[in-house]
């Protein structure tokens, strides 16, 4: 016979042979289990045990199922709570954020203020700087030096050369005698001496804190030039 | 029998009954669900949303090095419902316990102590109209304030917010920055300088979103919808250098006051790019306090106010008698004091001298306007003024600032005798003094003109810069005619009447002054003179254009007022920009043959 056992793959069960009134039990190329049809009677007892069962119903589905229930239910309940703690903690977040904001816009500001160059100016005066009208450069390609190299001098170098300032800022000079008013209560309630920040700007009768601590120490090694 | 007929009766009522009550509710039902939905789940809606509304702030306007010169603050109004004021238990922030009570007096002097008011105004304000619900406190209090009147914790105070818009550097170019005002529609918007010029670039505008909010006021989750998304200003970027500003603000205040000059103005111009640095002048407005100064100088002077620029203008003329190949630094001529034009007008030099043989650099150096009259007659009225066109003369800059004038030059057709020999000196015609800084932008930059800019771009929040200017630059005259315009220029510093007042060590500069009349309006001239210095340094590599003009000194009226301007500020520029003194010898063409 010419007939393979892949063109017929379905007699491999037994119990599609009993239903298939075709298949020839005596086709060489059957090598199954000729048991099922010997036993006839298997198909019901089967049914048989599935009577059995449902007559006897088995508690733990009921447990499953109303576990299952009630713990969806708890879940929703969770789930609904954290969304709720979430938004609160959502609202109070961005309220301290907003609050941020303000104060990093405030400090913004009054750092735009301090670097006005009115306010440098009146600073660096204050702290004695004068300007060198004489710069000089040093070349690195040849060690050259340009220019005329001159100490500034103290009686000439300042911009203002002592006058006022003649280019108003309502801002620095708002700031300034707030500054003056307010100045003194919060450094004394501190306890703390008036260091740069809280020292009104333009004020050349008194001087930062920080120019009277004097020269601040060197930390660690001295930078030695490296020669060669 | 008859009682299970009444049984069967009872329950085909009850049937009858139930079936009617479940239909009226199935009725009432569909109407809820769904006839009356959309309406009721409206009407739930406009009960439970709450619109906010977002601030887009308004932009910035910085220098070339991000200081900040214009922006936008909030500050906070207080505000009562006075029909609720009364008197209010506070509790113990820390302890939560309940403190004594305070009255609405004890409240206003708590109130008072931190706005700077007194106590009974306060209470007045409260108390003005009892059965109002808004009565306005104070305005404008900074964030420290406004978070201590916060902390008092009064139940009848509400808070607002207020952007304002500020100046942190005060007058510091506060004639370029401008100021803000309100438009037709009362809405408040930039009315001056770069506020007015750029306020398309510099305007936000708020967004919206809606959120539903549960009994306490917190949104509820997955409610917020952004109705609309809240668009930030731009940051106008500028060319202006503040620091800078600020020095030449100041030293030329020193000088309009110590010379009783009406007004002054001063612009720093790069050669190479044609950047205004600083474009200053006296008096200047402070954009933050606009009423300390008079309204006729809170534009820019620099750019509206045109005058007849006198001398320095022939460095214009000398450079385009050697463009036109009419001439060179060592062409000569015999110079008169006074000279009578074939036509019949009559220019004469303000310096008493001879018939003296000069050369082109003799006639800059002493500033003769016979000379440079005599020398610029061998080019044709048209080729002066399609120089002059070239200039860009006669038409507002490219920055287009408000307010900007064109100058005037007439058209050779409409200039008299007189006219066409003194538009060789800066007479007869006017320019503003950006344009004065542009002609010497392109004699130093080798005869090329870059367009005059005020404004590197509109910068919005992502980075990306628009309305960048354009750097496309035109050939005017020649590069030698250039160069060689601005070696001339040199003999002004070593041998002019003002030359100790403009000499700066270890640097060639070249400078020309100028002293001219000033038109009383009436076609006549009288009445003081604009003095004025132009120039350029380091003469052989020109880097940056310093051009000053005081109007109507009364103590110096020539260029020796504004020279030491000059020399100070072109000193600033060339230190605080690195420029490295120069190493080669001033170039001395001959004066005279």
């Amino acid at each position: 016979m010419t007939s393979v056992a892949p063109s017929r793959p379905r007699i491999s069960t037994a119990a599609t042979a009993v239903a298939d009134p075709y298949v020839d039990p005596f086709d060489d190329a059957f090598l199954g289990d000729y048991s099922p049809l010997t036993k006839p009677k298997s198909p019901f007892s089967i049914a048989a045990r599935g009577v059995l069962r449902r007559r006897k119903p088995k508690l733990a589905y009921a447990a499953v199922v109303v576990v299952g229930v009630f713990s969806i239910v708890v879940a929703q309940l969770m789930l609904s709570i954290g969304l709720s703690n979430g938004a609160y903690e959502i609202s109070s977040l961005q309220t301290e954020q907003k609050e941020i904001d303000r104060s990093n816009s405030a400090l913004s500001e009054q750092l735009d203020g301090l670097s006005a160059p009115q306010s440098l100016a009146a600073s660096a005066e204050a702290l004695g700087m004068v300007a060198n009208v004489h710069p000089a450069y040093l070349r690195l390609s040849d060690g050259a030096v340009l220019g005329t190299p001159t100490t500034a001098s103290s009686a000439s170098g300042s911009l203002t050369n002592g006058q006022p300032s003649l280019v108003p800022n309502a801002l620095t000079a708002a700031a300034a005698s707030a500054a003056a008013a307010a100045g003194a209560a919060p450094a004394a309630a501190t306890g703390t001496p008036a260091t740069t920040a809280g020292t009104p700007v333009g004020a050349p009768s008194a001087p930062p804190a920080a120019a009277a601590a004097g020269a601040v120490p060197w930390q660690g090694q001295l930078p030695a030039p490296t020669t060669h | 029998m008859s009682s299970s007929r009444t049984t069967r009766n009872r329950v085909a009522v009850s049937i009858v009954v139930i079936v009617a009550l479940v239909a009226v509710l199935v009725v009432r039902l569909v109407d809820i669900q769904v006839v009356q939905a959309s309406d009721l789940n409206a009407q739930s809606y406009d009960k439970l949303s709450v619109g906010q509304s977002i601030y887009g702030p308004r932009g910035d306007i910085v220098d070339a090095n991000g200081a900040v010169l214009a922006t936008t603050v909030i500050r906070y109004n207080v505000t009562a419902s006075p029909k609720d004021v009364a008197d209010y238990t506070p509790t113990d922030p820390t302890t939560g316990a309940d403190l004594p009570d305070v009255t609405p007096t004890e409240a206003s002097a708590k109130i008072a102590a931190i706005t700077g008011q007194t106590a009974d105004q306060v209470y007045a304000l409260l108390t003005a109209d009892r059965t109002s619900s808004y009565a306005m406190i104070v305005k404008d209090l900074d964030l420290d304030k406004y978070r201590a009147v916060v902390a008092l914790a009064i139940p009848w105070l509400y808070y607002e917010t207020s952007p304002q818009r500020v100046y942190p550097n005060g007058s510091v170019a506060g004639n370029i920055v401008g100021f803000m005002g309100n438009d037709a529609s009362g809405a408040l918007t930039g009315t001056g300088g770069l506020e007015e010029k750029e306020n398309q670039c510099l305007a936000g505008s708020d967004g919206l979103q809606t959120y539903e909010k549960g009994a306490d006021g917190v949104a509820i989750p997955n409610t917020t919808v952004l109705d609309k998304e809240p668009v930030d200003g731009s940051t106008v970027v500028t060319t202006i250098d503040s620091d800078l500003s600020y020095y030449s603000q100041q030293v030329l205040a020193q000088q309009v006051t110590a010379t009783g000059a009406e007004w002054g103005s001063v612009v720093v111009t790069e050669v190479k790019t044609g950047k205004l640095l600083t474009v200053a002048q006296y008096p200047t407005p402070d954009p933050n306090n606009l009423d300390a100064t008079p309204a006729k100088y809170w534009g820019a002077i620099a750019f509206s106010s045109p005058f007849e620029p006198g001398s320095t203008f022939k460095a214009e003329s000398a450079a385009t008698i050697i463009d036109a190949g009419k001439g060179t630094p060592s062409t000569g001529t015999i110079v008169p004091q006074r000279y009578k034009t074939p036509g019949g007008a009559v220019i004469t030099d303000d310096e008493s001298h001879g018939a003296d043989p000069m050369t082109l650099t003799g006639i800059i150096e002493t500033s003769s306007n016979v000379g440079i009259s005599l020398l610029s007659s061998m080019l044709t009225d048209q080729q002066r003024y399609e120089y002059m066109k070239k200039f860009h003369l006669g038409e507002t800059s490219e920055v287009n600032f408000p307010g900007e004038s064109e100058g005037t030059i007439r058209t050779p057709a409409e200039w008299d005798e007189q006219t066409l020999w003194n538009t060789a000196f800066g007479q007869g015609l006017t320019t503003t003094a950006v344009q004065v800084a542009s002609m010497y932008q392109t004699l130093g930059n080798g005869g090329v003109r870059m367009p005059v800019s005020l404004v590197a771009g509109c910068k919005s929040a992502d980075g990306t810069m628009t309305e960048t200017p354009s750097t496309q630059g035109e050939q005017v005259v020649s590069q030698t005619a250039a160069q060689e315009t601005v070696n001339m220029m040199q003999s002004v510093v070593s041998g002019g009447y003002a030359a100790s007042l403009l000499k700066i060590p270890g640097y060639n500069v070249a400078a020309k002054t100028g002293t001219a009349e000033v038109s009383n309006g009436e076609g006549a001239y009288g009445g003081g003179y604009l003095t004025s210095v132009a120039g350029l340094a380091p003469a052989e590599n020109p880097q940056y254009v310093v051009s000053v003009n005081l109007m109507k000194p009364v103590t110096i009226t020539n260029g020796s007022a504004a020279a030491p301007v000059f020399q100070k500020i072109m000193s600033q520029v060339l230190q605080k920009y690195r420029v490295a003194p120069s190493t080669v010898p001033a170039v001395e063409y001959p004066t005279s043959y």
